[in-house]
């Protein structure tokens, strides 16, 4: 993990960046306005990662998430427009509730941050840097206790379902067959 | 002010995000709005696994490996939606969940 004044300006920035783009995405009326904040909240998380020190995760967060899921998003904005992606403003009760409900939320489980006591490392051994990649590899592909060989096959399997599904629901209608 | 980023810090922040997400889930109607929305929540549930993995069980991956998960099954779960939504959009020319009761056609038993 990065320490000192130019990690901290960096938190700092990254966090202010990633709620007010976060907001946008909520509050935004144009779909496609809300589409390109969320790159901005994901590359914010981004960068926060590489804070941490976890630059393999960073990396495939940028490619999966904003290369991968916001373009399909745009994609599908683009499909399901037809001129209008402006989104009406929600009633009063829905917007009440809806705020109602995340203050709720974020009251407990900021109650509950500040009431815990974890147990942290010291910052000796936060400083330490473990590179990521070689260990993350051998722990998705062990066969021992601590391993993840079974998820990692599993997930390859729901990939592939996810493929074939997608394919399958979003294809036209075919002809009727004589 | 700005003093330097504990745990506490970075677990608000990673909150404050989940919180967001789910105000846009519980007001937007359009379902691609939705799903944007999820994808924040989904974001920020990484983020907090990866700040766990960092402060609290510094010397082993299992975070980073349970991040890469989440990120593979939200890449699969945006797939299928958004396969959904055009189906559902060419059926019904409209993405308002409000009006979404039925995924059939009248009288059918098949998409």
């Amino acid at each position: 993990m990065y320490s000192g004044t130019v990690a901290t300006f960096f938190f700092y920035l990254f966090a202010v960046s990633s709620v007010v783009l976060a907001l946008g995405v909520v509050l935004g009326q144009r779909l496609l306005r809300s589409a390109v904040c969320l790159i901005g909240v994901l590359g914010s998380s981004a960068g926060l990662t590489i804070i941490l020190g976890f630059e393999f995760v960073a990396g495939i967060q940028v490619l999966v998430f904003i290369g991968g899921i916001v373009v399909l998003l745009l994609f599908a904005i683009m499909m399901t427009s037809e001129g209008h992606t402006f989104e009406r403003q929600p009633s009063f009760a829905r917007r009440a509730f809806g705020s109602l409900a995340a203050a709720a939320f974020f009251a407990v489980t900021f109650s509950v941050y500040m009431n815990a006591s974890f147990p942290v490392a010291t910052p000796e051994a936060l400083a330490v840097s473990h590179e990521g990649a070689d260990a993350i590899g051998r722990k998705l592909l062990s066969n021992e206790r601590d391993g993840y060989i079974v998820p990692f096959e599993v997930i390859s399997l729901l990939l592939l379902a996810a493929l074939i599904g997608g394919i399958v629901i979003a294809r036209k209608q075919e002809l009727k067959e004589e | 002010m700005f003093s330097t980023p504990t745990i506490t810090h970075w677990l608000t922040l990673s909150a404050l995000l989940f919180s967001i997400g789910l105000y846009g889930i519980l007001t937007r109607r359009n379902a691609i709005g939705i799903l944007l929305s999820i994808e924040l929540m989904l974001n920020s549930a990484v983020l907090n696994i990866v700040i766990f993995n960092r402060f609290v069980a510094s010397d082993d991956v299992d975070g980073q490996v349970l991040a890469l998960f989440i990120i593979g099954v939200a890449a699969a779960e945006a797939v299928v939606a958004l396969a959904i939504f055009v189906s559902f959009y060419r059926h019904r020319h409209t993405l308002d969940v409000t009006q979404a009761n039925r995924i059939c056609k009248e009288g059918s038993s098949t998409p």
